[in-house]
């Protein structure tokens, strides 16, 4: 296929629009927001930990386990997008008849996301004891 | 993508059947597992998972093809494949399966049961899938579908210091190995363009000539496919894991890792360097890089046994003395996927010529049977106030426990491989693999024959056998001649005692009469496809 620019035209407008809107967030921010200060707001954010000081803490083990759902379900959508955008669009003629095994394939595998779910569930671990 | 890629591809979901129902009971194991905690509902649940497994695996038939197009669609397409070596294998497995789960019965608390056995079902679905993997994607699943319940389990049964030690050594080593193995099929990939098997054996073999003519970067695939297999089978240099973590862990867990691994590894490397005889029509092929592979194999066989048996000798440990011994068992295997690229051209296996492979094949099933049952006999006199761990512990088993010093030596016996039992008859074919290999040029043959160097290895194989009988025997003779130091207690029936019959049997029946088994390796290794033309299909074949 030759090169054509305004078949990018949607991306540059993406592209503006999310700058702009990100700008306009920290304007937005900066002009209307109140101003507190404390010692704890001033410090650079690192995702609720001291900023300085000793890098190796103790972690509390329900941090891994919020991160390994967290993954599942990640991976879980790294795998839906490419059945969302393909499994029917590319699909055509005689490949048409692969469709329905694909379905069927999605959902075993959202059920048993789904028994991982339910297993994590029962085991306590959003209990955040 | 035309109707025949098409009909494959839907093919061959009958085919993952039993790997399906394998997935579903460890579920329901993992879900059930959160409501009732009770070791023998949760046993009884995996064991008739496996039996579902195997039923379905029964009633699924060898795929027949009306049309070659319709079979090379197949072959080359599909990411499964279901021939005789995958059915022989998936059965083994469902069976070993089963002799693990009566295994670890007891030996499991009844809060973990649940989850232990929640794990040993992926594990075996796992197992199943090299045997039938079609594909560089599907076998590295298969491999890691084996490789994480692993980690799980060796966590799971002991969780003091040397369990914790055995589970970080086999997790950080096992992924290490892994990221060798994808190094190598990423080389792989790039050299053939396809992750199929049969499209990279395509791509790689050359018809005419056979060694030159391939870059280096093949050479490379092979070494470090070798070595990440190597790993899960224990090859040295990849075997120093195997003493302290078969120590470090419970003993059904070390027992698991002396089969379920090595299975896995041995199939996935005779499926990936194309140890099999060919017989499809119009394909002429050769095992990949036959020489060099043949080579490669040589040497890790002769280190591998070797070490393994010399080590054996200096344990007290009766755990890291198996471990040695299966090093030096996967060694003895090694021989006959060194001899296999030069047989396989030659000779179609049957009676009493092999092509080494399918010794292999019928070496896996004994080493397994004898292998469990040893570690079984050891699990069924452990107490927890008394665990057997040293040769010593074992001393005047034949007063206290008659039947199971018997049953003992017989595993002994068949590990180092006397007569009448199945570890006989395995060494024996591995053996005759390694004298069939002509040591002058025939006319017939591509490959340039090596002077004598299979007898050698053979005379290896042999010397090592003498080398291990000194250790087994050691256990026979503290069994019999000693007096207990410290009388055990007296062990309760259960089904560990299942386990240590069944594991008896297959080592005794095999050993007395291997001819089925011996049938049925022989026809498996063989690449076979049914195309087999139907009024229908003369219709509708293309011109």
């Amino acid at each position: 296929m030759d090169f054509q620019l305004s078949t990018y035209y949607p991306i540059f407008l993406f592209v503006i629009l999310i700058v702009g809107l990100a700008v306009s967030i920290l304007i937005a921010a900066h002009v209307i927001g109140p101003r507190r200060k404390t010692p704890v707001k001033e410090m650079p954010y690192e995702s609720g930990m001291d900023p300085i000081g000793s890098a190796k803490q103790r972690f509390d083990i329900k941090f891994y386990l919020i991160a390994i759902l967290f993954l599942v379900f990640d991976v879980e959508l790294l795998f839906l997008y490419p059945w969302a955008v393909s499994g029917y669009e590319l699909f055509k003629g005689e490949a048409e008849r692969l469709q329905t095994p694909i379905f069927w394939e999605l959902l075993v595998f959202l059920v048993t996301l789904a028994v991982a779910y339910l297993y994590a569930w029962r085991r306590g671990v959003f209990k955040w004891r | 993508m035309n109707s025949e890629t098409v009909s494959a591809l839907i093919n061959i979901f009958p085919w993952i059947i039993p790997e399906c129902v394998l997935g579903f009971f460890a579920c329901v194991l993992f879900l059930g597992g959160t409501w009732r905690t009770n070791r023998h509902l949760w046993g009884a649940v995996a064991l008739g998972g496996l039996f579902a497994a195997a039923v379905a695996q029964l009633l699924t038939p060898l795929p027949s093809f009306q049309t070659k197009e319709a079979a090379w669609a197949a072959l080359f397409a599909g990411p499964v494949w279901l021939d005789r070596m995958a059915v022989l294998l998936k059965m083994v497995t469902i069976l070993g399966g089963g002799v693990l789960v009566l295994f670890s019965w007891d030996e499991v608390s009844d809060e973990h049961a649940a989850e232990y056995h929640g794990c040993l079902l992926p594990l075996v679905a796992g197992t199943c899938f090299p045997a039938s993997a079609n594909d560089l994607v599907t076998l590295f699943l298969a491999l890691e579908l084996i490789s994480i319940p692993t980690y799980i389990l060796l966590y799971l049964v002991r969780t003091d210091d040397a369990g914790k030690e055995a589970a970080v050594k086999y997790f950080l080593l096992s992924v290490f190995s892994s990221a060798l193995l994808l190094f190598g099929f990423s080389y792989l990939y790039g050299l053939s363009g396809t992750t199929n098997l049969q499209g990279i054996a395509d791509a790689l073999s050359p018809r005419d000539r056979v060694d030159e003519a391939l870059p280096g970067m093949a050479l490379v695939a092979v070494v470090m496919v070798v070595a990440g297999l190597g790993f899960k089978i224990t090859a040295v240099p990849f075997h120093f894991y195997a003493p302290d973590v078969y120590q470090g862990t419970s003993t059904g867990a070390a027992a698991l890792l002396a089969f379920i691994p090595k299975l896995a590894g041995f199939v996935a490397l005779i499926r990936l360097l194309g140890l099999m005889p060919f017989e499809l029509p119009d394909i002429d092929r050769r095992p990949l890089l036959a020489s060099q592979v043949s080579t490669l194999l040589w040497i890790i066989a002769a280190v591998t046994m070797t070490l393994g048996n010399v080590l054996a000798l200096l344990q007290d440990n009766v755990k890291r003395l198996l471990a040695y011994s299966s090093v030096a068992h996967a060694g003895y295997m090694l021989i006959g996927l060194s001899v296999a690229p030069y047989l396989i051209v030659r000779t179609v296996p049957g009676g009493l010529s092999t092509v080494g492979t399918d010794a292999v094949l019928f070496y896996l099933v004994s080493y397994g049977a004898m292998t469990i049952g040893a570690f079984a006999v050891l699990e069924y006199l452990s107490t927890r106030d008394r665990p057997v761990e040293t040769v010593d512990d074992l001393a005047g088993l034949s007063k206290s426990h008659p039947g199971v010093a018997l049953l003992m030596a017989l595993f002994m016996f068949s590990l180092i491989g006397l007569p009448a039992t199945a570890g006989f008859i395995g060494k024996f074919l591995l053996f005759v693999g390694a004298f069939s290999v002509p040591s002058s040029p025939g006319a017939e043959t591509v490959l340039s024959d090596p002077p004598n160097l299979f007898r050698l290895l053979a005379l290896i194989g042999v010397l090592n056998a003498a080398i291990g009988g000194w250790y087994y025997l050691r256990i026979i003779a503290v069994m019999y001649l000693r007096t207990p130091l410290q009388p055990l207690a007296k062990p309760r029936v259960s089904p560990r005692l299942v386990a240590v019959w069944i594991c008896a049997a297959v080592t005794l029946l095999f050993g007395l009469y291997p001819r089925p088994l011996v049938d049925r390796s022989q026809a498996a290794v063989v690449n076979k496809v049914e195309v087999a033309p139907g009024p229908k299909a003369m219709s509708n074949a293309p011109d």
